[in-house]
């Protein structure tokens, strides 16, 4: 007799993009929990996390913020799950802060005016499907593998670092994302710039550097061969897919590369109808690539 | 009644910043039992010293309280002035007011009431001091020293030299270490197996030297002057004596691919080999693990070829037992590696460098094996992926050194001095080459270093680039280097053919485990640490054990042989005498109580107590009981801790003793 599968379910914190220019983030999502059977329950009146603004302008400000958020979450069971690279950063680092200065929890709990609760593990989706849910299971669950897709993994900055902040995954030399997508059935391409900046935020006030800093990062996967890229942040899919053109345009080189955040191309894989997982939200239109490897 | 005298030392401004030095000889003054108390400014100046002894015949001191530094500082030179007074030295004691009180303190009053409590207990000790005389034990006049580097061969050479029988004993196949790799040596460029080869066989044609290779330390007893050390010569699979080091044996094996470690790896080895060609003993070994015979039980062809018959598929590890008076530790170092390491582990790898996967980012001592003579490309520069001529080479320093993040903290000292020498090795093979280097100071301390490093960049045009590394990647069959300019405060991005990285010099791995057989300190790195670090430098600790070369710290050759000529000389003084006195601080014990139940001899970590056997005159047995051996108790007092009849005590720290002082509080 096999034993009894763990029902899993758990509190979710979207954050202010997976309820705007990254809906899709946030459908797709949803719709892989669902087909994995895995249990999500928005936390209430959530608030945005100060993402790289606030901690920039106020430290006790971002710290508040996703104290409260934290404290929020605590309402709603299970371990809190998040998709945003930032969000995910902002919430650990705020608990790592917290946890061990006294001086600071004070004045965050009169700023909140309730108390900091820092017990509640904070995971981001990839350590939820590698490690609580399993590549085991995940492998199981495949419906229409993504064989013959060949995926660059880009982790940006924030999702392995700061890396002080108990990890994800190794800070400069990160697996998790391709053995993720890799259990199912993706290939993944080894690649330089995994790790590099975006551009971030200076796509508002300097996009110049945003052309350069994507532009390589858009040249170094396609120079590995790969056909699409997959991403975990709101922003650095905002930089590599909206501003793909102007990449394009400034450097003379075409790329027509497809951005898929990790749970387009999960739940894809799983059985999720792609009417729902938001492509056609996406700049750079990837129903030709899906067409061809025969995956819609 | 007791006459003691108190001696308050100011240690120029060390104590007296925190300390009130003559409310406390004041107080002192008051205690029953002192006759006389003051304070100098250094006490253990000539001047202090002699004001000591003029006390004790003055005020017919009967004992001595000295309120200064620690023990271990100075407990020696006040214990020798009071014997020059006519004192029995044990009489004598350190009231240690300087690390115990006035560094860790910073209120005055409170700091002062504290020395003060100190003296007094220190008086009470003193009162209930015995006179003690020093024990005496001989000393085998024989030497190990662990390690065939140039460290352990420099004090080999020099205590053998001196005409003392020596043990060097080596675990590589060959002595020569790390020298015998390096190509040309700063500041002068001369070559480094030039120097180093005649003084391998110097090591090993000397009457007095005993060459153990391919052998570790299995086990050390004893103590100084008398130390039994266990060898575990590892089996070679070839005897020593039958082998005329022919190479016929090497020539003929089938296994030719195994790749060689002496060349980092570039070149390969047969399963028979000698590490190269120059190596001493010129005696090949049996890579078991490659061998075709030991894995399958076919082949056998270096049997078949050997002329002597000096292979033997059947030897085994031998133990050999040597013993020795004094022991110099020189077990090296080796590379930081920027592979990945355990999870949890303090020192971490370079992810962001590829954690090692990109064939042509090399260390230092790969470096050196491209540029030596006897390398495997025999002294051309090549890329290990294709072999081909890298035209624009970067060189990185600090690669784990200096780098709090990564898990190391200290300066490997040697890393700018050979990335200069490596620069210019390069352009004089590689004439329309391009050499760059990443640095963050260029630490060129030392004789004739400092033009050499000006040498490299005003003569051979090396680029120095004061900035760290953030990145490295291949891009095609380049590797992209970025990395900063903070003179200029730009990014920098150069694309190069070959990186060198100045990793960082770590000790040996396995030196904390010879560390706790031998019973020497070493720092949370697992570098040896030296008894004082400005006066003691060669000397550990545990006596009779003796520091050579980078296994105490990163080290170059000129510092590593100044040092294992120290350690050599200070053997030396050792074997000058035939008698060793040693402190009589240790445990006796009291064989009318002793109901010999012998927990001291479980507790006892030297080893000291045996079983004694107590006759009448007709021989009859009347008793057992605990004997603690005087040569071999080193006081640590744990026998009379644990003591449940209170039969066994420490000489100077007698239960008596001990509650005098908490009784003087």
């Amino acid at each position: 007799m096999t034993p009894a599968k763990k029902l899993l379910s758990y509190s979710y914190y979207p954050g202010c993009s997976l309820h705007a220019s990254a809906k899709e983030y946030d459908e797709s999502t949803r719709g892989l929990f669902k087909a994995l059977g895995i249990g999500l329950k928005e936390v209430p009146d959530w608030l945005c996390c100060g993402a790289t603004p606030a901690h920039n302008v106020d430290e006790l400000l971002s710290l508040s913020l996703c104290a409260k958020n934290l404290s929020l979450a605590e309402g709603v069971e299970g371990d809190l799950a998040v998709a945003c690279a930032a969000c995910f950063s902002r919430l650990k680092v705020t608990q790592h802060h917290l946890a061990d200065n006294e001086t600071k929890r004070k004045q965050v709990e009169y700023a909140i005016a309730g108390a900091v609760n820092l017990q509640k593990p904070v995971k981001h989706l990839l350590e939820i499907l590698a490690k609580d849910f399993g590549l085991d299971r995940l492998t199981e669950a495949v419906q229409k593998p993504l064989s013959g897709l060949k995926v660059a993994c880009y982790y940006g900055c924030l999702l392995t670092r700061p890396p002080e902040v108990p990890e994800l995954d190794c800070v400069e030399a990160p697996t998790i994302m391709e053995r993720v997508i890799g259990a199912v059935g993706a290939e993944t391409v080894r690649w330089s710039h995994r790790m590099e900046c975006c551009g971030a935020n200076f796509t508002l006030s300097r996009p110049g550097v945003v052309l350069k800093l994507s532009g390589s990062i858009l040249d170094s996967a396609k120079a590995a061969g790969a056909d699409c890229l997959m991403v975990a942040c709101p922003l650095c899919h905002g930089n590599l897919d909206i501003r793909q053109k102007e990449i394009e345009e400034a450097t003379g080189e075409r790329f027509g590369m497809p951005v898929f955040y990790m749970t387009q191309l999960l739940a894809l894989a799983v059985g999720v109808a792609p009417g729902k997982l938001g492509f056609d939200s996406m700049i750079v239109n990837p129903l030709p690539l899906l067409k061809e490897k025969g995956l819609v | 009644m007791s006459r003691i005298g108190v001696f308050v030392c100011h240690c120029g401004e060390n104590i007296a910043r925190t300390v009130d030095v003559e409310k406390v000889a004041a107080e002192a003054a008051r205690l029953p039992g002192v006759a006389y108390a003051t304070d100098y400014k250094y006490m253990c100046s000539d001047p202090g010293q002699n004001l000591l002894k003029n006390a004790v015949a003055e005020h017919r001191l009967d004992g001595i309280v000295v309120a200064a530094c620690s023990p271990r500082m100075h407990e020696k030179t006040f214990r020798n002035a009071a014997k020059s007074a006519g004192l029995n030295p044990f009489l004598c004691e350190m009231a240690n007011i300087r690390e115990h009180c006035s560094w860790v303190h910073e209120d005055r009053d409170e700091a002062t009431a504290k020395a003060s409590d100190i003296v007094a207990m220190m008086v009470a000790r003193v009162k209930k001091d015995k006179r003690l005389v020093p024990i005496t034990v001989p000393v085998t006049k024989r030497a190990l020293v662990i390690g065939g580097g140039i460290a352990g061969i420099q004090a080999a050479l020099d205590i053998a030299d001196a005409g003392h029988q020596v043990v060097l004993v080596e675990r590589e196949p060959s002595i020569g270490g790390h020298m015998a790799q390096l190509s040309e040596t700063f500041p002068t460029l001369d070559c480094s197996q030039c120097i180093m080869t005649p003084k391998m066989v110097d090591a090993a044609n000397h009457p007095n030297i005993t060459l153990h290779t391919y052998s570790e330390i299995e086990s050390v007893d004893g103590y100084i002057g008398n130390f039994q050390i266990t060898v575990r010569k590892k089996a070679r699979s070839v005897i020593e004596e039958k082998c005329t080091g022919c190479g016929v044996c090497s020539a003929k094996c089938p296994q030719k691919k195994i790749p060689n470690a002496f060349d980092k790896n570039l070149g390969t080895r047969p399963a028979i080999y000698v590490p190269f060609p120059q190596a001493v003993p010129n005696t090949p070994v049996i890579d078991r693990a490659n061998c075709t015979w030991f894995k399958t039980g076919k082949c056998g062809v270096c049997q078949k070829v050997c002329g002597p018959g000096a292979i033997d598929y059947e030897q085994e590890d031998r133990l050999i037992v040597e013993p020795v008076g004094a022991i110099v530790v020189a077990t090296g170092f080796e590379l930081y590696s920027i592979t990945e390491k355990p999870k949890g582990s303090p020192i971490k790898g370079y992810g962001e460098f590829g954690h090692g996967t990109i064939p042509d980012v090399i260390d230092g001592l790969t470096f050196e094996r491209l540029a030596s003579a006897s390398g495997p490309t025999g002294g051309k520069i090549l890329r290990p992926s294709d072999g081909r001529e890298p035209k624009q080479v970067v060189f990185v320093q600090c690669v784990g050194s200096r780098a709090r993040e990564k898990g190391i903290s200290y300066c490997s000292k040697i890393c700018c001095m050979y990335t200069a020498k490596h620069t210019m090795l390069y352009k004089h093979k590689v004439h329309d080459g391009q050499a760059y280097v990443f640095f963050m100071d260029a630490r060129t301390p030392g004789k004739s270093y400092d033009e050499f490093w000006r040498r490299a960049i005003e003569e051979e045009e090396a680029v120095y680039i004061r900035g760290m590394v953030s990145r490295l990647y291949q891009k095609g069959d380049k590797i992209v280097v970025m990395g900063s300019d903070v003179h200029v405060g730009v990014q920098v991005e150069i694309e190069a053919d070959l990186v060198v990285l100045a990793t960082a010099v770590q000790p040996r791995a396995g030196a904390d485990t010879l560390a706790q057989k031998l019973g020497i300190s070493y720092d949370s790195y697992h570098f040896y640490s030296e008894a004082h670090a400005k006066l003691k430098p060669v000397e550990c600790a545990t006596a009779g054990i003796y520091l050579a070369g980078a296994c105490q710290g990163p080290k170059d050759i000129p510092d590593t042989v100044s040092q294992a000529s120290a350690a050599a000389a200070k053997v030396m003084t050792l074997f000058a005498k035939d008698e060793l006195e040693r402190e009589p601080i240790v445990a006796k014990v009291n064989e009318k109580n002793c109901v010999a139940c012998l927990y001291c001899k479980k507790v006892c970590p030297y080893g000291a107590v045996e079983e004694k056997e107590i006759r009448d005159r007709q021989g009859n047995l009347i008793r057992v009981v605990a004997y603690v051996n005087p040569g071999v108790c080193g006081g640590c007092g744990t026998c009379q801790a644990s003591c449940p009849s209170k039969s066994v005590e420490l000489d100077g720290y007698t239960d008596e003793q001990i509650m005098a002082m908490i009784e003087a509080l």
